[in-house]
């Protein structure tokens, strides 16, 4: 293999899978904010792909990336108040309406997509702004990847760096974690819990709609049924996996997506390899990181547990 | 209604409405969206009231049963098997290789071995789970979705590549011998799957009704904290309950080879682990109740492809209806433990403990 092959192999593997990362970086960071705050959110995935029709046929409509983000951000939202008032307000399992919403999310978006397109498979030409950083970008393998990137690679990056800085360093951090580590003592201190949790499921919902509307409207500029498989669960491990600390998450995406990338990096090395076989590489290699990273009793104390003003269930 | 069997039938009712909702809701938004919802329902019962229909839907029904029975071990135990498609995959996989490697042997006996293979094949994908559950204090929900994703990878490799059978192009097993293939109930145009998957649901009610195995599953959904305290073997319970949960999803992968398809194909994924788990909530966990929305469940998954086909309308609307279902079922929940159980102090026979909030903690010692 020459050195211009190997050179090329890992720009790309860098390149797209800062990428791939980007969506399950969103989700994640949304999930983390849902998790820490107590809520388990398994509804991420039909929340990725509401955003993710709802903000395609927005850019499909006006032909505008703000208007298409916006609008994925919009259905993310309104399905994380969803599962805000399911599980916060009725106190129902949070499983079951995380599971409720993953399945009308893919039946709402099926449905929508073949009733209103067909089988024409509609693709977008909404321009995404690059930016390349002059100087930075020369720099062997990583110049590429990391600096010549489209622009919401960096706001990721931004949002990254912002959600460090809110969860540790304001109020409005401190008590997601009260809520979700111990309501009782965060009540008692005067914090809502039930605004607390309804504030981290909003950010969770939005964000895992702004991921969707990444991946149609940015990233592929199509939609189709179905089409995160899997990504709004693999977000969730992301976020146990970087133990809710964002930059940690963001790495783990970063590792995710290189791997995930690992199959078209291969056929530029021209190694014949089936991409079924690669393309287990990211869920075991979720779950072994899972094993060796995260410990036991690592999740939010009161996660997936319901809370009651007045109510002790030890 | 009054006392004790107002209170045994409300979830019931709970859960009907619940359905009732969903149809509403989503005859409403078929309107809205410029379709005919009332000509598109008629289609739905006039269709699924022939004979035809009612074959059909009992064809299906047997992997729903099957899948339930595996859902039912495990969520009673407390334990969230959400792991059921990449369980049906190898399921099927397995008997898709190794019923056709059985030449020369009775049928009755390929199709013992066959089904005995997909539990296994079932089963042994709910090991890794299952271990990193007791061992790490991982939790099952998300290593069994990552599982899913990693059978249907394995699966479609495997059947590229392995065991397929070399003297066709597409990629698949060899076919299935027709006379080694499920045989019809006497008189009927149903294959036996049927009785198998009735067979696995009065199982799961008999284990739980008359065994300790299954009393102390009940114990380890009810309060986990207790079974540790009472010194019942914890881990190895929460192991058992997932590897049998398996298995049953592999008796439907087995079914759905032996009794449908006569062969595993590559990319084929019928995905019955989220109607699955709308089916079970919806019966409130009782393998009695398992039985009808059973065969509503597999009525709608095959008349909503007729009603696809005959009324415009997409056949993503069932998991739509479904997926609406266990929304309304949530709300059902929650209205019903405001009413109901204040004024009969919540037993266990109102509101199942699964279906009551689980820490997701593994407090359990290694």
């Amino acid at each position: 293999m020459s050195e211009a092959q190997l050179q090329a192999f890992l720009a790309t593997l860098l390149g797209t899978g800062l990428i791939a990362a980007v969506p399950l970086t969103l989700a994640a960071l949304g999930e983390t904010f849902a998790e820490l705050a107590g809520l388990l959110n398994l509804g991420i995935e039909g929340m990725m792909l509401s955003g993710a029709f709802f903000g395609f046929a927005a850019a499909l409509a006006t032909g505008s990336l703000a208007v298409g983000l916006a609008a994925g951000i919009g259905a993310g939202l309104i399905l994380g108040l969803g599962f805000g008032l399911l599980t916060i307000t009725l106190r129902v399992n949070q499983i079951l309406v995380g599971l409720a919403i993953t399945i009308v999310g893919l039946g709402l978006t099926g449905f929508l997509f073949q009733d209103s397109y067909g089988q024409q498979f509609p693709r977008l030409s909404v321009h995404v702004p690059e930016i390349a950083i002059p100087l930075l970008r020369r720099i062997p393998i990583l110049g590429p990847g990391l600096f010549a990137q489209q622009i919401l690679v960096y706001v990721t990056f931004a949002l990254v760096a912002i959600a460090g800085v809110v969860l540790t360093r304001t109020r409005f951090g401190l008590e997601v974690r009260a809520a979700g580590e111990n309501p009782f003592a965060a009540d008692a201190a005067g914090v809502s819990v039930a605004r607390t949790r309804y504030l981290a499921i909003a950010l969770g919902g939005a964000l895992a709609g702004l991921a969707g509307a990444f991946l149609s409207v940015a990233d592929l500029q199509f939609f189709n049924p179905g089409m995160t498989v899997g990504q709004g669960f693999i977000a969730i491990a992301l976020a146990m996996l970087g133990r809710w600390r964002p930059a940690r998450v963001l790495a783990g995406a970063v590792l995710f997506g290189v791997l995930e990338s690992l199959s078209t990096g291969l056929q530029i090395l021209g190694v014949a390899v089936r991409p079924e076989f690669v393309n287990m590489l990211p869920y075991v290699g979720i779950m072994v990181a899972l094993v060796v990273l995260a410990g036991r009793a690592m999740l939010p104390a009161a996660l997936a547990v319901p809370y009651e003003r007045g109510e002790r269930t030890g | 209604m009054s006392g004790r069997v107002g209170a045994a039938l409300a979830p019931l009712a709970g859960s009907l409405l619940a359905v009732a909702a969903a149809f509403i809701a989503c005859g409403l938004f078929l309107e809205a969206r410029g379709k005919h919802a009332l000509a598109a329902y008629r289609f739905l019962a006039d269709r699924g009231l022939t004979s035809f229909g009612v074959t059909e839907a009992l064809i299906e029904m047997a992997p729903l049963l099957l899948v339930s029975a595996g859902l039912l071990i495990a969520l009673k135990a407390g334990v969230w098997n959400i792991g059921i498609d990449g369980q049906f995959l190898v399921g099927a996989l397995a008997v898709g290789v190794a019923a056709p490697a059985l030449p020369g042997l009775p049928a009755a006996v390929v199709i013992a071995v066959s089904f005995a293979a997909g539990f296994a094949g079932g089963l042994l994908w709910a090991v890794v789970p299952a271990l990193l559950r007791v061992r790490f204090g991982l939790n099952e929900i998300i290593t069994t979705i990552m599982m899913n994703y990693v059978a249907i990878n394995l699966t479609s490799w495997l059947v590229k590549g392995p065991v397929k059978d070399p003297s066709v192009v597409p990629p698949q097993t060899k076919q299935i011998p027709y006379g080694d293939m499920l045989p019809n109930i006497p008189g009927t145009q149903v294959h036996i799957g049927l009785l198998v998957g009735l067979a696995a649901v009065l199982l799961v009610a008999a284990l739980y009704r008359f065994t300790t195995l299954g009393f102390r599953f009940w114990v380890l959904g009810q309060n986990r904290r207790a079974a540790l305290h009472a010194g019942m073997p914890v881990a190895r319970l929460t192991v058992i309950a997932l590897l049998l949960s398996g298995g049953f999803a592999g008796l439907a992968g087995a079914n759905d080879v032996l009794g449908v398809k006569g062969l595993f194909q590559g990319e084929w994924n019928p995905a019955y682990g989220f109607t699955g788990f709308a089916l079970v909530f919806l019966a409130r966990l009782s393998s009695l109740w398992v039985l009808p929305f059973a065969y509503l469940f597999a009525f709608l998954g095959f008349g909503g492809e007729l009603m696809a086909r005959a009324a415009n309308i997409p056949v993503y609307f069932v998991q739509l209806l479904e997926g609406l279902m266990l929304a309304f079922l949530a709300v059902a929940i929650a209205v019903e433990r405001a009413v109901v159980a204040p004024r009969r102090q919540r037993s266990a026979a109102t509101v199942p403990a699964a279906v009551e909030p689980v820490a997701l903690h593994p407090e359990e010692q290694p």
